[in-house]
């Protein structure tokens, strides 16, 4: 039925039909043109958003079976953009482009520390939005601390997606029993150089690189520290057999037997591979490490409504509308990536995975990885962390 | 008879440069020129200017009316940018050097040889250009690979020959750059040789020329043109080049274009991404103007 009311508008716009309009017509529409281009993104944004919803997200929600769901049940479309990183939207929204997007979707700790203290998110409704809280699995129990403002009081956004990130090995050459308890000096092993590769998400190399030299990624570090980090860095990127910032060809590097593993992985790199049946790639989180006695980092997303002046009407039943049973279940599984999702805990979302789809993320291990990591946060000195790592990069031997 | 010269002859009023510059705005082809005017200063001159000023302005802050500095310039001078640099023009510059050497003897086929066949070969080269870059450059990878790859694989299997590694290596990105910039060189070229008259070519075989005569000092010159746009416009593109050296290369080896990305996006540094883009910008300029000095675009477009 879609597809025949598609046809019609394209044929009611076919060129062809309306090619005898004048000169005069066509410089005043070229004219037009110029103008809309002239008045810049916020016009555009603006048009958009009086129709769609607008989104910048991680690619959790733009599955199609979460957008077609969402314009199905509350007669909107959802416009949106996937990040490059957590800062690079945060920073649009602060050079003001709180006027475009109406939803945003991060990892946790930059609503609570960053944009609701600059106004760039507004406070959801506890009463409405905290019972889906107590439904989900116990760490999320509320107030849970990362959907929280700093004072408590105010609720900033839902969780969906959690788990850890951290390594990869292929299990066929090194168990994954050794890896955890080897932890981060697998790769300080001068014997692993030219055995593993770096999947560049910059940002959690750095945290991973930290932890590799014995550093608390989110904590203040003295200079001793940063040279240390220093040290390890330009090693682990020097021992490199590849860096890339796509996870598919460094599977495949594991697969083929170019390399044992990798730095900056874990079930969101691996599932789509494990559930193709390749279970020897396998995520592991270290039994122990620096940051409080931890080695391994959970992240956890959270979805806010902008501050958007021009607030899309259905941006609250958007936040409610993920929640549900068959979308979380989408989410988790969204465009071939599976990872676990809060609502989990509830037996019909639950049902819906198979077992091979709970063996993808190494479902049975998920507490263990939990218990022994720190969550995700900022890091501070990230701008000096980060301009030695890509010093060491451009100066890789 | 009245003197002559005593007759003051009327003075010729001359337009000033407001009226010249009104009349030339009226005119018909700047008037039909306008709307593309437009678009190329929103679209074209209006982002470069930005990225200017952001180079200008103090590291890792993203309001262009902030205050003047030249810091990012000197970051770059002083750190290690130079590598990225030197890797880029090399790899750019080899990209060039080898297509064209591969590039002349097709494009010689398709303009001279091939016929009826040269449409068909024609669209053979063509049509790797509706597939994305990136979907061809995997294609590669999964051919290169070891172990399990289609190359290194069938050697294994069939003659028991172990290729070791073939990515994540200079000479694979410049193997995967000469593939992808292939056909922008060549087709320029075709045009160019295209343009020696057979007759020419007739007169100095008759003259006793010997075929490398023929070559150097006939159909070079006049195929010049179209082999320098087809060098040019490679050398341009190929000095952007990010994905064979992310993909292919395993980012052994550094390219400018991934350190541009770099502060783009992680470092969230728009003022010294911007001030690395001018640097490549300016770089690559001088090079093109160079070699655009040597280049007569009305011969190349037959007015002359």
């Amino acid at each position: 039925m879609n597809e025949e009311k598609l046809l019609k508008q394209m044929v009611k716009r076919n060129p062809v039909r309306g090619a005898a309009a004048t000169r005069r017509q066509v410089l005043q529409g070229i004219g037009a043109g110029a103008l809309a281009l002239g008045a810049g993104g916020a016009f555009a944004g603006r048009a958009q958003a009086a129709d769609n919803l607008a989104m910048l997200t991680w690619d959790g929600y733009v599955d199609p079976r979460v957008l077609d769901g969402f314009t199905d049940t509350h007669g909107a479309g959802v416009d949106y953009e996937i990040h490059t990183s957590d800062p690079d939207s945060v920073n649009k929204l602060r050079a003001g482009q709180t006027e475009i997007w109406d939803i945003i979707n991060l990892n946790n700790p930059w609503a609570r520390e960053y944009m609701w203290p600059e106004g760039l998110i507004v406070e959801l409704d506890r009463a409405r939005f905290e019972p889906y809280f107590d439904a989900m699995l116990p760490m999320f129990k509320p107030p849970y601390k990362w959907a929280m403002s700093l004072d408590g009081n105010h609720l900033l956004g839902v969780c969906q997606r959690v788990d850890t990130f951290d390594f990869v090995v292929n299990t066929d050459v090194i168990s994954a029993e050794t890896a955890k308890d080897e932890g981060w000096d697998l790769f300080n092993n001068p014997d692993m150089a030219g055995r593993y590769g770096i999947l560049a998400y910059d940002n959690w190399n750095i945290m991973h690189f930290c932890m590799a030299a014995g550093i608390h990624p989110f904590q203040d570090k003295t200079d001793e520290q940063v040279a240390a980090f220093e040290e390890t860095a330009r090693r682990l990127i020097n021992g490199a057999v590849a860096i890339t910032g796509d996870f598919v060809p460094l599977n495949l590097a594991v697969v083929n037997g170019e390399i044992d593993g990798y730095i900056s992985g874990g079930t969101y790199s691996i599932s789509s591979a494990r559930l193709e049946g390749l279970s020897n790639l396998y995520h592991v989180v270290p039994r122990s490490g620096p940051a409080d006695g931890k080695g391994g980092i959970n992240w956890i997303e959270l979805s806010s409504v902008v501050n958007n002046p021009d607030l899309h009407p259905k941006a609250m039943d958007w936040m409610e509308y993920i929640l549900q049973p068959d979308v979380s279940y989408a989410v988790a599984t969204a465009g071939g990536i599976l990872v676990p999702v809060g609502q989990m805990s509830q037996p019909d979302v639950m049902a819906k995975f198979s077992a091979e789809e709970l063996d993808s993320f190494q479902w049975d291990e998920f507490d263990y990885r939990i218990e022994h990591c720190v969550e995700y946060d900022v890091v501070p000195d990230y701008n000096r962390l980060y301009d030695i790592y890509t010093t060491a990069l451009r100066e890789k031997a | 008879m009245a003197d002559r010269t005593q007759v003051p002859t009327p003075a010729i009023r001359q337009p000033g440069i407001l009226w010249l510059l009104l009349g030339w705005l009226r005119s018909p082809g700047v008037l039909s020129a306008t709307p593309v005017l437009v678009f190329f200063v929103i679209g074209f001159v209006g982002p470069l200017v930005i990225v200017l000023g952001f180079s200008f302005t103090p590291p890792r802050t993203f309001d262009l009316g902030g205050t003047f500095t030249t810091e990012n310039y000197k970051h770059i001078f002083t750190e290690s940018y130079y590598i990225s640099f030197i890797w880029s023009f090399a790899l750019a510059g080899l990209t060039v050097a080898c297509n064209l050497l591969i590039g002349y003897p097709i494009a010689y086929g398709l303009s001279k040889l091939f016929g009826r066949w040269a449409a068909p070969v024609m669209l053979v080269l063509v049509i790797p250009l509706f597939v994305s870059e990136n979907v061809r450059l995997f294609g590669w990878y999964i051919f290169l690979i070891k172990g399990g790859g289609i190359l290194a694989g069938g050697l294994k299997t069939a003659f028991g020959i172990d290729t070791g590694t073939l990515l994540f290596q200079p000479g694979t990105v410049l193997m995967a750059m000469i593939y992808v910039y292939l056909p922008f060189t060549l087709f320029p070229m075709v045009l160019g040789l295209s343009m020696v008259p057979r007759d020419q070519v007739e007169a100095s075989r008759d003259l006793g020329a010997s075929r490398f005569q023929i070559f150097r000092e006939v159909e070079l010159p006049i195929a010049m043109p179209g082999i320098l746009i087809g060098a040019l416009l490679t050398f341009v593109l190929a000095v952007g080049a990010i994905s064979e050296a992310k993909l292919l290369g395993g980012q052994n080896t550094p390219v400018i274009a991934l350190d541009i990305q770099h502060e783009f996006t992680f470092a969230q540094n728009w003022p010294l991404g911007s001030a690395i883009s001018v640097l490549t910008i300016v770089v690559t300029g001088i090079l093109v103007v160079l070699v655009m000095r040597r280049l007569d675009l009305d011969r190349l477009l037959g007015r002359r």
